[in-house]
C-alpha cells in the first residue's frame, strides 16, 4: 500500500514575548520559538525532519548571504536532509503538514515565526528621497494599505446591513475583556474598554477607529506537529488534528472581487466546510475558537463566513454574548489580534491558544471541558487566503 | 493637491502592462477586453478570467463609474499622511460583463460628498518630474 495513513497531533507549542522588543531580532525570536516548542514537546532538533517557516518572516540574516529561507534554516539547524513546506497561513500549513505526516513523508514538523524591528503599519514607513517604484497595481500608489483596504470593506458592510460603528466595536470590547484574563497579552494590563472607548479612539480610515485595528507588535511562536503515536509519548497531552483545509482566492491586495457577502465562492467558507467535513464534526461541536480577527469588521464577518451565523448577523451574534468566555463559542480567549498581539504574520497565535485551551493550560481564561477547537486564518487581502484547522483531545 | 517633489510610490512599469501606462499618458484608461468572449478584465491579467483566452486587447473604457465603496483616511503612509484626510475609492466601471472594480483617489469631490452608488468619472493627473500619469476619480 502506498502512503500509510496516520493521524497527526500537536505535541509542542511556544510563544515568545510579544510587544515592542527593540533588543531582539527576527532570527532570535524564531530560534527561541523553535527551541521552546521542541522543549515543550520533549523533543530535540535532531528529531525534526520538516520545517514550516511562515511567509513574511524576515528569515534571512544579513550575514548569511543566503537567498532561500528554507535552505538557510536547513543549514542553520543541523545539516541533515530536511523536508520544507511553506504554504499559506498557520492553520493551512499545519493541515497540509498533517497530510504529509499521515502519508509518511515526515515525522516531526516545526512551524515557526518571529518578527522584530520595523513595524508593518504606518509607523514603519521608510522616508524616501525619490518616489519609490512598486508593483504597478498595488493600492499603495493611491495611499492604500492594509487598514484602508478593510475600511473599504467595512464601509460597504455598514451600508448594506444597516449597522453602525458601535455594532462593530463590540468585537473590540470582547477581545479586550479576554486580554485582561491573559497575563501574556500586550493590552490586558490596560484594562477593559467600552464601545464608547472604541468610538472615541482616533479614526484611522473611516469607519475603522484605532481600537478596531490590529496591534503592530513584535513576537514569535512555534508549533511542533508529529504523529499521534509520538505525541502520546511527549511531555504534554497530545492535541490531535481532526481536519483542516486551505483555500486561496484573489491576488494580494490587488484584485477586488464582488459580491463580498455571499458564501458562494468565498474561500473562508470553502476551507471551513472542507475542514469540518474531514473532521466529521459540526459547528456546534466547537468549544473554543481562534479567529483571525485583524479588524473589528474581520472578526464580525468571520462568524458569517465560517457559517457560525447568517450573513449580516455577525454583529448580532457577538452582541448576544456568544463569543465571550462562558458563551457558546468563546472566541480569541487570548485577546485576539486587537488586544493580545499581531506580530506581522500572527496566524500561529490562534493555534497556540486553542492548543492551550484543549490542554487545559489556559488558567484564568480556561474554557470548561474544552475538547474540540477551531484555529482559523485569513488575510493577504480581504480573505484572499483562508484556512481552518480543527483540533481535539481525548 | 500634489506636493513637490512627489515622493509617494509610483508604478514599476513592466513590458506586459506598458500599453496601459502609455494610454494613461494620452489620458485614456485601457482595460484588457477578451476578443473571444467580450469580458473586461481588471486588474490586467495574462489571460481572460472568464474563458482563459490569451487573446485580449487593450480597450479604452468610457470612464463612467459608480462608487462601490470608499474610505476617508486620516492616517496614511509617508507623504500621504501629509495630505490626510484623503479619500480612497473603489469604483465600479460601467463596462461589463465581469465587474471592473478600480481603486484610486478622488479629485474635485469633497470627502463629505462621497457615498456608495455616487456616479464618478475617471480623470487623469500627470505626475510632475516623473514619466507617469495616474488615474483619479472626479465628479461625473
Amino acid at each position: 500500500m502506498p502512503f500509510p495513513q496516520r493521524q497527526a497531533a500537536i505535541a509542542g507549542i511556544y510563544l515568545t514575548p510579544q510587544g515592542k522588543l527593540p533588543d531582539r531580532t527576527s532570527f532570535s525570536l524564531q530560534l527561541e520559538a523553535i527551541k521552546g516548542a521542541l522543549a515543550d514537546a520533549g523533543l530535540t532538533i535532531d528529531d525534526v525532519d520538516a520545517l514550516l517557516p511562515m511567509s513574511m518572516s524576515n528569515h534571512i540574516g544579513p550575514q548569511s548571504g543566503a537567498t532561500d529561507a528554507h535552505q538557510f534554516w536547513a543549514e542553520q539547524l543541523h545539516r541533515k536532509p530536511i523536508m520544507l513546506m511553506e504554504i499559506g497561513g498557520a492553520a493551512g500549513q499545519l493541515a497540509k503538514a498533517s497530510a504529509a505526516i499521515a502519508a509518511g513523508m515526515c515525522e516531526v514538523a516545526v512551524l515557526f515565526y518571529g518578527k522584530a524591528g520595523r513595524p508593518v503599519g504606518p509607523r514603519g514607513t521608510v522616508t524616501a528621497d525619490k518616489a519609490p517604484r512598486i508593483p504597478e497595481w498595488n493600492s499603495a500608489i493611491h495611499g492604500g494599505y492594509t487598514i484602508p483596504y478593510y475600511a473599504l470593506w467595512a464601509q460597504r458592510y455598514l451600508k448594506d446591513f444597516g449597522y453602525t460603528s458601535a455594532d462593530l466595536a463590540e468585537h473590540s470590547v470582547v477581545d479586550r475583556y479576554h486580554a485582561t484574563l491573559n497575563p501574556e497579552s500586550v493590552m490586558g494590563v490596560k484594562g477593559e474598554i467600552t464601545v464608547d472607548d472604541v468610538l472615541n479612539s482616533r479614526m484611522i480610515a473611516d469607519p475603522l477607529h484605532l481600537l478596531e485595528c490590529s496591534l503592530d507588535t513584535d513576537g514569535g511562536y512555534a508549533v511542533v506537529l508529529t504523529t499521534a503515536e509520538r505525541a502520546r509519548d511527549a511531555k504534554k497531552k497530545p492535541v490531535y488534528v481532526l481536519g483542516g483545509a486551505e483555500a486561496v482566492y484573489t491576488d494580494f491586495y490587488i484584485t477586488i472581487d464582488s459580491d463580498w457577502w455571499s458564501p458562494a465562492r468565498n474561500p473562508m467558507r470553502a476551507a471551513a466546510d472542507k475542514a469540518f467535513s474531514l473532521a466529521q464534526v459540526s459547528r456546534d461541536d466547537i468549544d473554543v475558537f481562534g479567529s483571525f480577527d485583524c479588524f473589528s469588521i474581520t472578526g464580525m464577518r468571520t462568524f458569517e463566513e465560517l457559517g457560525f451565523s447568517e450573513v449580516g448577523e455577525g454583529p448580532a451574534f457577538v452582541k448576544e454574548g456568544h463569543t465571550r468566555l462562558g458563551g457558546k463559542l468563546p472566541t480569541n480567549t487570548d485577546g485576539g489580534l486587537l488586544s493580545n498581539s499581531h506580530p506581522g504574520d500572527p496566524s500561529g497565535l490562534m493555534v497556540v491558544e486553542v492548543v492551550k485551551q484543549l490542554r487545559g493550560e489556559a488558567e484564568g481564561r480556561q474554557v470548561e471541558n474544552a475538547r474540540i477547537g477551531l484555529a482559523h486564518q485569513q488575510g493577504w487581502s480581504v480573505h484572499a487566503i483562508s484556512s481552518s484547522l480543527i483540533l481535539g483531545v481525548d | 493637491m500634489t506636493t513637490t517633489p512627489y515622493l509617494k510610490p509610483l508604478p514599476a512599469i513592466s513590458q506586459e502592462n506598458e500599453p496601459f501606462w502609455e494610454g494613461l499618458k494620452r489620458h485614456e484608461f485601457l482595460v484588457p477586453k477578451c476578443a473571444d468572449c467580450g469580458s473586461w478584465n481588471w486588474v490586467p491579467y495574462p489571460a481572460c478570467r472568464n474563458c482563459l483566452s490569451e487573446n485580449q486587447e487593450w480597450t479604452k473604457v468610457s470612464g463612467d463609474a459608480t462608487i462601490y465603496t470608499y474610505t476617508i483616511i486620516t492616517r496614511g503612509h509617508g507623504q500621504f499622511n501629509d495630505e490626510a484626510p484623503y479619500a480612497l475609492v473603489v469604483a465600479q466601471l460601467a463596462e461589463s460583463p465581469l465587474d471592473c472594480l478600480v481603486i484610486g483617489n478622488t479629485r474635485g469631490i469633497p470627502n463629505e460628498e462621497l457615498e456608495i452608488g455616487k456616479p464618478v468619472k475617471i480623470v487623469f493627473e500627470d505626475i510632475p518630474d516623473e514619466d507617469v500619469t495616474l488615474w483619479r476619480f472626479g465628479p461625473a
